[in-house]
C-alpha cells in the first residue's frame, strides 16, 4: 500500500526531505536528550557541590556547574580516616571476593558442564532451585551467627561464593565450546583440571572478563549484607560508610563524617556528603569504559541461554 | 539449553548403566574433587538456610536454639494474616510493584525503539553511555544523589518549583510522594540497561524487511508496527511474563536504602518488613514466616510464569 505523506501529495519521499520526517526526528532526539540529560543532572549538581563554595551550597545556589572552586571539600574527605579505611576494606573484598568468586564459578561451571557424569544433572538441578527459592533473611542471619561470621569480612565473601546465574552462563559458554579440543587433549595425555586451567579458560577470556566484572561490581555496590553483618567501624565497607554520611541528610545529627566540619573554612557538611559520593564512585567510573563493552556482552550471553 | 554431544554420548551410556557410571566416576575422579568446593558451598550457604526456615513454626528463641525452642505450628501465619500491619505491606508491595510494571516497563522499549531511529552513530553511541551508566550505581550512592536534588532545603527540584511558587516539598519524607520517588529512582536506575535487550533484538530483525516495506511505501511509523514492533514481540512477551514473577519483589534493596520511619506506611514492602521484624525488633520467628510466606508465592509466580512462556512462546529460562 502506498501512503500519502506531508501536504504537497507526494507519495515517494526520501527519508531527509519530508517535514513530517523533521518532525518524527526532532521529537525523538528531545525525548533521548531530554532521558539523557535527566541522568547526568542528579551527578552534575553534586558534583559541583563537592567542588563549590561554602556560601554556595549553603544558600542552595548550585546548579549543575560549580560555583565557585575550591577543593577543601574533597581533600577533606579523602584524607578522613574513615573514608579511607572503608575505601580500603571495599578494594580489599572486591579483589579477594572477586578472584574466589571466579575461582568457584570456573570449577563448578566446568564440571556440571560435562553432563554425561553421574550425579552432574542433580547437582545443577541443586543449583538451580536455589534460584527460585531461599530460606530468607533470618534464617541466612543466624547461620552466619552459627559460623561465627558477624562482624567478620569473610561474611562479605563467603556465602555468596558462586552467583548461580553467573555460573550458568560460563557453565553454557563451556558446552558450547567444540568438543574436539578437548578430546585430543585427552588423547595427549592431558588430564581434566590440566585441560581447564590450559585450554578451556584461555578460550574463555570474553566471558570470563564479564562474569569477573559481574562479580566486582556487585560486591563493591553491596551494601546489604556489610549492613546486616557487619557493625564494627573498623569493618566498615565503603557502601555503609557512605550510607551511614546519606542518612545524616535525613536525621541531620551530626555524627562521623561531619564531626570537625565546622572547624573548618570552606566546607560545609552538605559539600562533604557531595564529596564522598563522588569519591566512592569514582572508581566505577574509572572502569567504566570496560564494564559497559564486557556488560552488554554479558547481559545478551545471559539473556540468550538464560 | 540445548542437546549437546555430551548429553547424546549419556544416553548411549544408560544402556550399560550402573558398570559404567562407576567407570565414569572413577576415571573422573579428579572432576568430582574439583565439583567438591561447589557442592559443600550449596548445601552450607543454600540448603542450610532453606531448612533453616522451620523456626517459622516455631517460637524461636536464641538461646535455646532450633532444637530447644517450642514449636507453635502455623500460630504465626495466623498471627500475619491477622495482623492490618501485614495487609499494609503487602498493599505497598504490590501498588509499588505494580507502578513500576505500568511505568517501567515500557519505557525501556520506547527508548530502544527511539535510539533505532537515531542515525549518527557518535550521537547514539554517547546516548547510550550515559543512559547505560545508572545501572553501575549502588543505591547508596542513588539514594545521595536524589536525597540531595529533592532536598527541601535548597535541592535542585524545589529550586525549580519554586520559581513557580510552589512551597518546598519534602519527597522523601512524605507519604504523597514517596512512592513515585521509589518508582522514578527505580526508572532512573535501569530504563538504559533495560533497553539493552530491546536495542539487540531489534538489530537482529533482517534488514531485508525493511527495504521490502520501504519499496511498498511504508513510512517510518509503518515500519516501526509492521517490522520493529512484530520482529521483538516474543523478547517482549517474554520479559513481561518473567516481570511478573517478581510481583513481589518491590525493590527491597532500594526502598530499604531509601525510606525513613516517616514514610512507613506507603513505603514499608515485605522484604523491609521482614528486615523491620527480624533484625529490628529480634521477631525472629515472626519475620520468618513472613518470609516464607514471600519466598512460597514467589516459587509459585516463577514457576508459572516459566510455564506459561514455554505454552505460549516455546521459550523459557529453564
Amino acid at each position: 500500500m502506498r501512503k500519502v505523506y506531508g501536504k504537497g501529495g507526494h507519495t515517494i519521499m526520501t527519508n531527509k526531505k519530508s517535514l513530517g520526517n523533521i518532525a518524527i526526528d526532532m521529537f525523538v532526539y528531545m525525548f533521548l536528550i531530554l532521558i539523557a540529560l535527566s541522568m547526568l543532572v542528579p551527578f552534575l549538581n553534586v558534583f559541583s557541590k563537592s567542588f563549590s563554595e561554602e556560601w554556595a551550597v549553603v544558600s542552595g545556589k548550585v546548579g549543575i556547574i560549580p560555583k565557585g572552586f575550591q577543593i577543601q571539600t574533597m581533600q577533606f574527605v579523602v584524607t578522613s580516616k574513615q573514608f579511607l579505611n572503608a575505601f580500603g576494606v571495599s578494594v580489599y573484598i572486591t579483589l579477594l571476593g572477586t578472584l574466589c568468586n571466579m575461582l568457584m564459578t570456573v570449577t563448578t561451571a566446568y564440571v556440571l558442564s560435562k553432563r554425561h557424569l553421574p550425579g552432574t544433572k542433580m547437582v545443577l538441578l541443586l543449583f538451580v532451585f536455589s534460584m527460585l527459592f531461599s530460606g530468607g533473611l533470618i534464617p541466612n542471619y543466624l547461620l552466619m551467627k552459627e559460623l561465627k561470621l558477624i562482624n567478620n569480612l569473610a561474611v562479605l565473601v563467603l556465602p555468596g561464593l558462586i552467583s548461580v546465574y553467573n555460573m550458568l552462563i560460563v557453565k553454557n559458554y563451556f558446552e558450547s565450546l567444540p568438543s574436539s579440543i578437548e578430546e585430543s587433549a585427552t588423547l595427549d595425555g592431558a588430564n581434566n583440571i590440566t585441560i581447564l586451567f590450559k585450554i578451556i579458560l584461555p578460550l574463555s577470556m570474553p566471558v570470563l572478563a564479564t562474569i569477573s566484572l559481574f562479580y566486582a561490581v556487585a560486591h563493591w555496590n553491596d551494601y546489604f549484607a556489610p549492613m546486616i553483618y557487619i557493625s564494627k567501624p573498623a569493618l566498615k565497607t565503603l557502601q555503609l560508610y557512605l550510607r551511614d554520611v546519606v542518612l545524616e541528610a535525613d536525621t541531620a545529627t551530626m555524627g562521623v563524617a561531619t564531626k570537625s566540619v565546622d572547624d573548618m573554612m570552606n566546607v560545609s557538611s552538605e559539600g562533604v556528603r557531595a564529596a564522598t559520593i563522588i569519591a566512592s564512585t569514582v572508581p566505577i567510573l574509572a572502569a567504566y569504559p570496560f564494564l559497559q563493552k564486557y556488560f552488554i556482552k554479558g547481559i545478551l550471553i545471559g539473556s540468550v541461554k538464560g | 539449553m540445548g542437546v549437546t554431544n555430551i548429553s547424546k554420548i549419556a544416553e548411549k551410556s544408560t544402556k550399560q548403566k550402573r558398570k559404567s557410571k562407576f567407570v565414569l566416576f572413577k576415571n573422573n575422579i579428579d572432576l568430582y574433587l574439583l565439583l567438591l568446593p561447589g557442592v559443600i558451598f550449596l548445601l552450607l550457604f543454600k540448603y542450610v538456610p532453606m531448612f533453616g526456615v522451620v523456626i517459622a513454626f516455631q517460637d524461636f528463641n536464641i538461646f535455646e536454639g532450633i532444637k530447644g525452642s517450642e514449636w507453635v505450628g502455623f500460630l504465626n501465619f495466623q498471627k500475619l494474616i491477622s495482623f492490618d500491619e501485614f495487609y499494609q505491606v503487602l498493599t505497598n508491595t504490590l501498588l509499588i510493584s505494580i507502578y513500576k510494571v505500568v511505568f517501567l516497563f515500557p519505557m525501556p522499549i520506547i527508548v530502544a525503539l527511539m535510539l533505532n531511529e537515531v542515525r549518527g552513530d557518535l550521537f547514539k553511541r554517547g546516548l547510550q553511555t550515559i543512559i547505560y551508566l545508572p545501572h553501575f550505581l549502588s543505591w547508596i550512592v542513588i539514594t545521595g544523589l536524589f536525597v540531595n536534588i529533592l532536598s527541601p532545603s535548597g535541592g535542585l527540584i524545589n529550586n525549580i518549583l519554586g520559581w513557580f511558587g510552589v512551597q518546598p516539598i519534602s519527597f522523601m519524607t512524605d507519604n504523597r510522594f514517596f512512592r513515585s520517588v521509589v518508582v522514578i529512582t527505580a526508572g532512573w536506575k535501569e530504563v538504559g540497561w533495560n533497553a539493552i535487550v530491546y536495542i539487540a533484538a531489534i538489530a537482529g530483525i533482517e534488514q531485508e524487511l525493511y527495504e521490502a516495506a520501504e519499496i511498498d511505501g511504508a513510512g517510518r511509523f509503518g515500519k516501526i508496527k509492521n517490522i520493529t514492533i512484530p520482529g521483538i514481540m516474543s523478547t517482549i512477551v517474554m520479559l513481561f511474563i518473567l516481570r511478573l514473577g517478581h510481583i513481589l519483589d518491590a525493590g527491597t534493596e532500594q526502598i530499604l536504602a531509601m525510606y525513613n520511619s516517616l514514610v512507613y506506611s506507603t513505603g514499608d514492602v515485605i522484604g523491609t518488613y521482614v528486615y523491620r521484624m527480624g533484625l529490628g525488633k529480634m521477631d525472629y520467628s515472626f519475620s520468618t514466616a513472613v518470609g516464607l510466606f514471600n519466598s512460597v508465592v514467589g516459587l509459585i509466580l516463577v514457576m508459572s510464569g516459566n510455564y506459561f512462556s514455554r505454552k505460549t512462546l516455546e521459550k523459557s529460562i529453564w
